[in-house]
């Protein structure tokens, strides 16, 4: 095949989504036959946008895409698939009691007569598996092999569906260091019999190692392709990680007081045994904005979880005000002033079917104010839904409306009410931002900063870099579940150094990190 | 304001669903009977009009007194179904209340007044306590309420029969029954003459206007309906989700209880049951037209009573069977609890208002710019 | 007490508890299947009243007991699908789309019996030797001394319900369709990332559930009770649920926990004919055990997720359903 020759062409591609949000503007993205592509870019730069369109899961607004020199229109995956592409998708898309064989012929199963021919299946397992060098037990129940094995069961069910070109979303994220090493292995064995591989990271070293070119976006963009062995590792996190427009955030100089999260020497591991957190330790006092950034899946999340008591830890320990919070049970958690805006909000901020209003009491009933004897005081709860939709600006027909009929900034928007009013003493705002309009986003973040110099302690966990950067009086970076640097004053933090330090670059010595725990 | 169109709409759905299964039954009755109008009027207007044409004031008792024990069934299932769990055991529920209440009518001895609602609230107490099995297995163990719940109602069924046999019944009767309720127990008739029409009926009332409140206006009663709608959100909040499951479901039972105890009590002077009496069963239909809306419970109850006459009436006076009702409620209840019936016309609604929305917020936004 | 040994150890004891559990088994399998590709079937109580009727009514016009058992299950097929249709099509709930049926089974039957043939209750005048079910006697099995007794003389609907405990595991493990119907019930993305059509998958396993309850309403019907009355199916169809539930969906779990039943049922009849003993108490014994089962099976399932958790087993977690 001529080197020069591309096997996927997305020309101008626009993508906007019924919400209004554009994912991905003009943007030109090729793969030569035969290469393995790195699609690189932050969490919401429009990377997943671009493949799924690729993939036949979202269609483009505008552009359009080249497949093998031949226009097409990718209007499902089975679509796709025939075009001979196929996606490996971050969340398995695996039957776990069916064998590992059942599930690579699944829909398409061999028979002999009515039946399916097992034998045969395994062995279209066993003749792909070794053709590609992708080990798999054939007879193994998908819910018993390792999760390293599952992911070759989803490289091995494209590849016996006929793909020539396989989009490998994030396939690093859930593996351990020596899977990650055995995948990279097979991935180069399969360009070596002429697949292409385009391969979705942020980790640089992997893309330094396996992929021949990247194309880097940012926010929806694309920043341009270049040649993995003509480009640093220091100029990618410059194009990756970057801010385009900055919010300006009005903001004094925090004047930090008591310590109230203690958090010490947490430590997480998941069920398929990847260290999530490694020994995290750090504090938020009175009346400043601690950030959490990193890149997505280095183990902020897990550190949300167990703070609210959404999971357990295997070790650690954090305190509020002294006191243990680790399994305490919600309603103690949120009578000490703890308060959590979630990061999936529809699952746990809000209850769809049930009013603006009682969203904004859920929190809060048992207290005295809002019960008369048995009842409810419905006039004191009235007013304080009316009061905290117009502190909120939340815009709405009544506060008996449908939360789930508001959008997706006002529904925020409800969230964040009911977490501020609460007079917290701890918030953690996992990104609160994430999704919504500029004007909701301006006003959370205006809010945040407020409480903070009123005297809340604020955790913000954001992978939004403009920002974690903005709003934080100093900041910790994670990577890897551990903790990669802090910077007690970010006025100076520049765009380049929190790229080093997110994709695990450099990492500062312990002694720097544990400053953070601010101890004498 | 608060979605007016929407509401319209859902009442609309509702007609249109009733309509269509009148229009069922209609059809059946045409093919089957020789005499299809005189059918139809019994079915129709029998319940209330006499033949000679005025307002049938006894027969309108008749179906009041009818509802009294779907009223408390069907407001057990407003409570379980609210907190989504599908317990079925108010059938089962509804026999043991009767059951013990008219134990307690037999064998306790008490003041006029006060032995009446003695007896029913035994009775409601042993209910909600039974009901602490397919609730605490749900919440400590996961084990599905809706089969153990039914499995429930036949264990409560022979165990009824049995003491019922074997312990309690009258012999010197022709069938198995047990001795009569002292006359302190019997809870007294409202309205004089043979409707069975008691007290029982106001107190339904009560309960309905009581089990509103509690949903609607107590903090345990929105926890219900919070976990019933998102049980995440609900404990991210702060909620006790598995006591309020457990809660949910006995007060299910005790509802249920009081059903069947107060239908007891009011109806008959002996306990006389031999198999489950159906209320519950009822109570579903019920809670399912009354969209788990405690307030909808008595006209959704009225509506079934009313056509469970109108079909017993048909059966007496025309060829056609009254089960009848069976076949017009399955389809009412088929088209209520389809959620896509009609459901375009619904998004077309939602497309509008979002739209009107939407340029409303434009004009808004329009005019802070400038 | 020993008087009750001895019953149970003749083989006409036995015999019974395989007659009674074949109804059960039918339904209990159309659960399973339902079950398998994701459905609670909750409409087999109806089903099977409504095709147990039509079975016997059909049979008699026809003169002919295989018009009427492929009528009952004709009509099994249909109600299922029009539960398919509500709760797949109009998105009504399943289960309650299920307890219409039921009603439809309770009052309608009557209904339809009356505009069909103007009786009232039940079929008894209708039935005749020649429109039953008739039993079959397997040579040489019949000439073992006691298996033989046992094992031999049931009706054909008999044998087909233990047959289709075979075919079921055939269906659901060797068949392509049985793969899809496990894939679309256990994980309805992955099935649909591969081309399979769930929607239809579903309906088919509906169909099969339906199909299934209507022969087990045929040999109710056309058998058992050798005619239709309307309190004939009593509770099998909810039995056949839990029996379901035991079994954990798996044909031969699933025959298991109704021969449980069926033995419970057996055991029953025999009690209540035993001096001083209740009949009713002993009814209880099936449901009772239904609700252990289940238990014991939720206790141990905890127990593995916990272990599971804490030795933190290399194995995806058990998803929660809701």
């Amino acid at each position: 095949m001529p080197q020069n020759e591309f096997v996927v062409q997305m020309v101008g591609i626009t993508k906007v989504y019924p919400n209004g949000i554009a994912a991905n503007r003009d943007v030109d993205f090729n793969v030569r036959g035969g290469e393995i592509h790195a699609l690189m870019g932050e969490n919401g730069a429009g990377k997943s946008t671009l493949m799924k369109m690729l993939f036949g899961l979202e269609q483009p607004t505008e552009g359009k895409i080249i497949v093998n020199g031949e226009t097409v229109r990718l209007t499902s995956p089975t679509v796709a698939i025939s075009k001979g592409i196929g996606m490996v998708h971050q969340h398995f898309m695996l039957v776990p009691s069916l064998t590992v064989a059942e599930n690579i012929v699944l829909g398409m199963a061999p028979t002999k007569g009515m039946f399916i021919d097992y034998k045969k299946a395994v062995e279209i397992t066993e003749e792909y598996s070794k053709r590609y060098n992708l080990l798999v037990e054939p007879d193994k129940r998908v819910m018993d092999i390792p999760v390293g094995m599952k992911q070759k069961v989803e490289i091995l069910k494209a590849l016996v569906r006929g793909a020539k070109i396989l989009i490998l979303d994030e396939p690093t994220a859930v593996l351990t260091t020596q899977e990650t090493e055995e995948l990279f292995r097979e991935l180069i064995h399969l360009k070596e019999q002429g697949y292409t591989i385009i391969f979705i990271s942020h980790k640089l070293n992997e893309i330094k190692q396996i992929t021949d070119r990247i194309t880097i976006m940012r926010a929806g963009k694309s920043m341009g392709v270049y040649n993995t062995a003509e480009i640093s590792k220091e100029e990618i996190s410059r194009l990756m990680v970057g801010r385009d427009v900055v919010l300006a955030v009005q903001k004094d100089k925090a004047e930090p007081k008591e310590t109230v999260l203690q958090v010490r020497g947490l430590t997480y591991t998941n069920e398929w045994n990847k260290k999530m957190l490694d020994g995290v330790s750090f504090s938020v006092r009175q009346g400043e904005i601690l950030g959490v950034a990193g890149v997505e899946g280095n183990g902020q999340g897990e550190l949300v979880e167990m703070l609210f008591n959404l999971n357990r830890p295997d070790a650690g320990s954090a305190t509020v005000n002294g006191q243990e919070i680790i399994g305490m049970p919600q309603d103690k958690l949120r009578a000490l002033g703890v308060s959590l805006i979630p990061e999936d909000r529809m699952t746990y901020g809000i209850a769809g079917a049930a009013t603006i209003e009682e969203n904004l009491i859920s929190d809060r009933i048992d207290q005295k104010r809002f019960n008369k004897g048995p009842l409810f005081n419905m006039k004191a709860i009235h007013a304080e839904s009316e009061q905290l939709i117009k502190d909120f600006a939340v815009l709405c027909k009544s506060h008996q409306q449908k939360v789930q009929m508001l959008s997706g900034g006002n529904i925020q928007k409800v969230v964040v009410a009911r977490e501020f009013s609460s007079n917290p003493k701890l918030i953690i705002a996992d990104q609160p931002t994430r999704g919504i309009d500029v004007g909701a986003t301006e006003f959370i973040r205006n809010k945040l900063v407020e409480l903070s110099r009123a005297g809340a302690a604020v955790l913000l966990v954001s992978a939004d870099l403009n920002e974690v950067m903005e709003l934080s009086d100093s900041l910790i970076v994670m990577c890897g579940g551990k903790i990669a640097a802090y910077f007690e004053d970010t006025s100076t933090l520049t765009d380049a150094v929190m790229g080093e330090y997110m994709l695990g670059l450099k990492s500062q010595s312990d002694e720097e990190i544990r400053r953070v725990c601010h101890e004498g | 304001m608060k979605d007016r169109r929407l509401m319209l709409f859902e009442v609309a759905r509702g007609t249109a669903a009733i309509l269509l299964a009148l229009l069922v039954a209609t059809i059946f009755i045409f093919l089957c009977s020789d005499e299809p109008m005189t059918a139809l009027r019994y079915l129709l207007i029998g319940p209330i009009i006499k033949d000679s044409g005025g307002f049938n004031t006894m027969s309108f008792y008749t179906i009041l007194a009818a509802m009294i024990p779907t009223i408390f069934t069907g407001l057990a299932t407003c409570v379980m179904f609210s907190a989504g769990q599908f317990n079925l055991a108010s059938e089962g529920g509804a026999m043991a209340g009767g059951f013990v209440a008219a134990l307690c009518g037999i064998y306790i001895q008490m003041n006029t007044g006060l032995h009446a609602v003695v007896c029913v609230v035994i009775a409601a107490i042993v209910c909600g306590l039974i009901m602490l099995i397919p609730a605490l297995l749900k919440v400590k163990l996961g084990a599905s309420e809706m089969v153990t719940s039914l499995m429930l109602n036949y264990i409560i069924m022979y165990i009824v029969l049995h003491f019922l046999n074997y312990n309690f019944a009258d012999r010197s009767k022709g069938s198995t029954q047990t001795y009569p309720f002292a006359e302190t127990a019997q809870i007294p008739a409202l309205v004089p003459g043979g409707s069975k029409l008691s007290w029982g009926f106001v107190v339904a009332l009560v309960f309905v206007v009581i089990i509103a409140l509690f949903m609607y206006r107590t903090r345990w009663g929105y926890a219900i309906r919070m976990i019933g709608i998102n049980k995440s959100f609900a404990s991210y909040s702060g909620m006790k989700v598995g006591g309020v499951i457990v809660l949910s479901q006995v007060i299910g039972g005790l509802l249920s209880g009081l059903g069947g105890s107060i239908e007891v009590l009011g109806r008959y002077t002996t306990f006389l049951w031999k198999e489950l009496p159906g209320y519950g069963w009822t109570g579903i239909t019920i809670a399912i037209l009354a969209k788990n809306n405690p307030i909808f419970v008595p006209f959704a109850a009225f509506f079934i009573a009313y056509l469970n006459k109108g079909c017993s009436l048909m059966a007496t006076y025309s060829d056609v069977p009254a089960e009848m009702i069976d076949i017009i409620q399955a389809a009412i209840f088929l088209f209520f609890a389809a959620e896509q019936f009609l459901a375009r016309y619904r998004q077309k609604i939602v497309v509008r208002n979002t739209q009107a929305d939407l340029a409303k917020l434009e004009t808004v936004k329009g005019g802070e710019t400038q | 007490m020993s008087q009750l040994w001895e019953m149970i150890f003749q083989s006409e004891f036995l015999f019974s508890v395989i007659r009674i559990t074949a109804p059960i088994l039918f339904a209990a399998l159309g659960a399973a299947i339902a079950e398998r590709a994701g459905l609670t079937n909750m409409g087999l109580e109806g089903m099977m009243m409504i095709s147990a009727l039509f079975g016997t009514l059909t049979s008699y016009w026809t003169q002919s007991w295989i018009i009427g058992v492929l009528c009952a299950l004709l009509v099994g097929l249909v109600l299922s699908l029009m539960v398919g249709f509500f709760a797949l099509k109009l998105k009504t709930d399943i289960i309650l789309a299920g307890i219409a049926v039921n009603m439809l089974g309770s009052g309608g039957t009557i209904f339809l019996l009356y505009m069909f043939t103007g009786m009232r209750g039940n079929t008894g005048a209708l039935v005749s030797e020649n429109i039953l079910i008739p039993t079959v006697h397997i040579p040489l099995i019949q000439d073992i001394p006691v298996l033989g007794d046992i094992l031999s003389g049931h009706s054909v609907l008999t044998y087909l319900a233990f047959l289709f405990v075979l075919l079921m595991w055939v269906l659901l493990y060797k068949t392509p369709v049985g793969l899809s119907i496990r894939a679309v019930g256990e994980n309805e993305h992955a099935a649909e990332s591969v081309g399979i059509k769930v929607r239809r998958i579903q309906y088919t396993a509906l169909a099969i559930s339906g199909s299934l309850a209507g022969l087990g309403g045929a040999f109710m019907s056309m058998y058992y009770s050798q005619g239709w009355n309307s309190g004939m199916v009593a509770g099998r169809g909810f039995i056949a649920l839990a029996a379901q539930a035991m079994g954990q969906g798996e044909p031969v779990g699933t025959m298991l926990s109704s021969l449980l039943f069926g033995l419970a049922q057996a055991l029953r009849t025999k009690v209540s004919a035993l001096q001083g003993a209740s009949s009713y108490l002993v009814s209880v014994i099936p449901y009772v055990a239904t609700v252990l089962g289940l238990v014991i099976y939720a206790a141990a399932t905890i127990r593995r997720v916990k272990k599971a958790r804490r030795t933190k087993h290399v194995a995806a977690p058990v998803e929660e359903k809701e």
